[in-house]
C-alpha cells in the first residue's frame, strides 16, 4: 500500500467541541489544519499524526482515533506485545513484571517488547560497522522507529529516504514471531488470532494502515496505554504470580525515553533527537550535509520520546525519572549473545521489505507552472498584512496566499485587510 | 565569455531577498533553509537544490560571523539559478588568498564554535558553477554565484 494516497490520518477533531479557535492550526508542524468558513478546524491529507495539536487544544476537541478498547477486540485468541513505555507509568516501586502479570489476566498472552530492542540494537550495530567503509552509504543512517519522523520525511525530505536504516520496527519483528509462535502451538487459525500493541503512541496505527516500509503490517491494532491504565493500577500488587515474563536489561526498558536507542550502541557516533521542532531542524541540517561525523540519529517526534507521546498517562518528566530508576536497576549490560543475534541478522530477521512505490517519489512538478504559482503566491504575499494572526483560517500569510492561489481561500478572508478598508 | 547573469539575455522569472543579521548565529541558516525549502517546492533536481543550498549556507554564515547585516537574493532564471549575497562589512583584502583552502581570518572564539576552518569560499567555489567576489577593504563584499539547470524548464 502505498502512503499518502488515500491520505490516512488518526487524529480527529470533534466539531461539536471544537470553537474555530487557531491554536491547533498555529501549532501544526505541516501546516494541515485549516479553520474554514464553517469556522471549524479540518485537518489535510499531509497530517502526519504528531499530536501536536491534541495537548494544545484547550477544549479536548481533538482526539486520537488509534486506540482499540478491551471489549471491541474481535479476535478469539488475543496476544499483546508491551512497549516499555507502560512500566514507566506506574510510580518506580512497580516492576516491569509485575505489569506484565496484571496484563496476563485480561488478554490472552503478554509478551514483552523491550527484549526485542536490544537484539535491534546489536544488529544495527552490525548493519553499521558492515557499511562504514562503503563510499555508496549516505551517513548518518536514520532510525525508522518513529511512524511520526517516518512519514516526516516522505512528505518532507524525500531525498533522505534512503537514509533510513532497512529494519523492521521491533513492534513489528515481535508480532511477527509471536504471530508464528501462536499458529505453530495452538488450535487457533490465522484469522482468530489477533496481535495488539499496548503503546503511548497515536500515530502507531497509521503504520499499521500503511506502513513506510512492509506491504502490510504483522500487527492487528494499538490499545492506548491511557485505555487499559485504570484497569491495570487496580489490580497491581493484587496478583501473585511466581513466573518471569520480563527478560530484558535496563537497554530495552530505556528505549522508552529518548536517547536510548542510542544508548545501546556500542562503538558508533550517534545522536538522539526528540520533539518535532528539533527534528525538523535537525532533517535540514542534514540535508544541508552539516552534521558530520555521526553515524545514527535516533529521532522521536515527541518531547522526551515515548514516554512523551499523546496516549501516555504519567507527565514525561515523571515517566522519565521511574525510567532512569529501571534502567539503572536492570543495568545496561548487554544480555544478548553476538553470536545469536548475528545469526538471526543474516537470514533477515530484521529486514524490512521495503516497498519501492514508497521510495521512489516521482518528481511530476512542472517547473513554469510551478514558478508562475510561486509568482503569483510571492505577489500576492506582498500584498498581504504578514502578520500571521491565522485569523482567516490559514497558519500564516505565505501559507493563506498559497491557499488563495489553489482556490482554498478566498481573499476576503483576511481579517486585517478588511479592518483596514 | 560567460559574465554571469548581468551579461544574459533571459529574464528572471522569480526572485526573492532576505535580511541576514550580523552575529545573529541562532537564526543563521534561515535563508538557506527557506531557499532549499523554496526550490524544492517549485521542482528541482535534488543535486542543484542541494548545491544551491550548500553555498546559500555558506555565504550566509559569512555575513552572519564577518559582515555587518546584509542581504541575500535568490534569482531564478529559465536557465540557471543566481544568488547574490551583499554586505558592508569590512571586505576581503585579498581575495585570490582567501579563496585556499584553510586560509581563514576567524578570531579564536569562532573557531571554538566549530567554524573558521577555511573552507567557506573553497566550498562555494567548488558546488557552483560560476562564482565571484568583489571586494576591497571597508567596501563590504558581493558574493554572486550562478547554478546552471540541466533540465532547463
Amino acid at each position: 500500500m502505498k502512503i499518502g494516497q488515500p491520505p490516512q490520518h488518526f487524529v480527529d477533531i470533534n466539531l461539536e467541541r471544537c470553537n474555530g479557535c487557531v491554536l491547533c492550526m498555529k501549532v501544526c508542524p505541516m501546516k494541515a489544519i485549516r479553520v474554514t468558513k464553517d469556522e471549524k478546524a479540518h485537518i489535510l491529507g499531509t497530517c502526519i499524526d504528531c499530536g501536536s495539536c491534541i495537548s494544545v487544544c484547550p477544549r479536548n476537541a481533538i482526539e486520537s482515533k488509534t486506540s482499540i478498547s478491551i471489549q471491541s477486540l474481535k479476535s478469539r485468541y488475543t496476544i499483546v506485545t508491551v512497549s516499555p513505555v507502560i512500566y514507566t507509568q506506574f510510580g518506580d516501586e512497580v516492576m516491569p513484571n509485575e505489569v506484565i502479570t496484571v496484563l496476563r489476566e485480561f488478554y490472552d498472552q503478554v509478551y514483552d517488547q523491550a527484549y526485542i530492542h536490544e537484539l535491534y540494537n546489536l544488529a544495527t550495530e552490525i548493519y553499521i560497522i558492515e557499511r562504514r567503509n562503503d563510499p555508496k552509504t549516505k551517513w548518518p543512517l536514520i532510525s525508522p522507529i518513529c511512524p511520526v519522523v517516518n512519514r516526516l520525511i516522505y512528505h518532507r525530505f524525500p531525498a533522505l529516504l534512503p537514509q533510513f536504516l532497512p529494519f523492521l520496527t521491533p513492534g513489528e519483528i515481535l508480532a511477527r514471531e509471536v504471530k508464528k509462535k501462536a499458529l505453530e502451538k495452538t488450535i487457533f487459525k490465522p484469522e482468530e488470532i489477533g496481535v495488539y500493541q499496548i503503546t503511548p503512541c497515536s500515530a502507531k496505527l497509521i503504520n499499521i494502515k500503511q506502513p513506510l516500509f512492509e506491504n502490510s503490517s504483522f500487527l492487528d491494532g494499538v490499545i492506548g496505554i491511557n485505555e487499559i491504565f485504570g484497569k491495570v493500577k487496580r489490580k497491581i500488587g493484587k496478583i501473585t504470580e511466581d513466573a518471569v515474563y520480563h527478560y530484558s536489561g535496563g537497554i530495552g526498558i530505556g528505549w522508552a525515553r529518548s536517547g536510548g536507542e542510542i544508548e545501546g550502541l556500542e562503538g558508533v557516533r550517534s545522536l538522539a533527537v526528540s520533539g518535532i521542532k528539533e527534528t525538523i531542524k535537525y532533517l535540514e541540517r542534514i540535508e544541508l550535509g552539516l552534521l558530520e561525523g555521526v553515524e545514527y540519529i535516533e529521532f522521536r517526534a515527541c518531547g522526551e520520546g515515548c514516554i512523551g507521546g499523546p496516549l501516555a498517562v504519567v507527565d514525561k518528566y515523571e515517566a522519565k525519572r521511574t525510567t532512569e530508576r529501571l534502567v539503572r536497576m536492570f543495568g545496561i549490560n548487554k544480555r544478548v549473545k553476538f553470536g545469536y543475534v548475528k545469526k538471526l541478522y543474516e537470514n533477515g530477521f530484521f529486514n524490512a521489505g521495503i516497498n519501492p512505490e514508497n521510495f521512489s517519489k516521482p518528481n511530476v512538478a512542472n517547473l513554469k507552472a510551478s514558478l508562475e504559482r510561486a509568482k503569483e503566491i510571492y505577489g500576492l504575499w506582498e500584498f498581504l498584512p504578514q502578520k500571521d494572526c491565522g485569523a482567516c483560517g490559514s497558519p500564516d500569510c505565505m501559507t493563506f496566499a498559497e491557499d488563495v492561489i489553489d482556490g482554498l481561500q478566498t481573499p476576503d478572508r483576511c481579517a486585517i485587510l478588511n479592518m483596514r478598508r | 565569455m560567460y559574465e554571469g547573469s548581468e551579461g544574459c539575455h533571459n529574464s528572471p522569472l522569480f526572485s526573492r531577498a532576505y535580511f541576514i543579521k550580523a552575529r545573529d548565529f541562532q537564526s543563521a541558516g534561515k535563508a538557506s533553509i527557506h531557499i532549499k525549502g523554496l526550490l524544492k517546492e517549485l521542482g528541482y533536481a535534488q543535486s542543484i537544490v542541494r548545491k544551491t543550498a550548500i553555498c546559500a549556507y555558506e555565504a550566509e554564515m559569512n555575513v552572519v560571523m564577518y559582515g555587518s547585516d546584509g542581504q541575500l537574493t535568490l534569482t531564478i532564471y529559465p536557465t540557471f539559478i543566481c544568488l547574490k549575497i551583499k554586505d558592508h562589512g569590512p571586505g576581503i583584502e585579498d581575495v585570490e588568498l582567501a579563496m585556499q583552502e584553510g586560509y581563514s581570518t576567524a578570531p579564536p572564539e569562532y573557531r571554538e564554535m566549530g567554524f573558521g576552518a577555511g573552507m567557506g569560499l573553497p566550498n562555494m567555489k567548488k558546488n557552483s558553477d560560476w562564482m565571484e567576489i568583489i571586494s576591497g577593504p571597508d567596501q563590504g563584499t558581493l558574493v554572486h554565484m550562478d547554478f546552471f539547470l540541466d533540465n532547463i524548464p
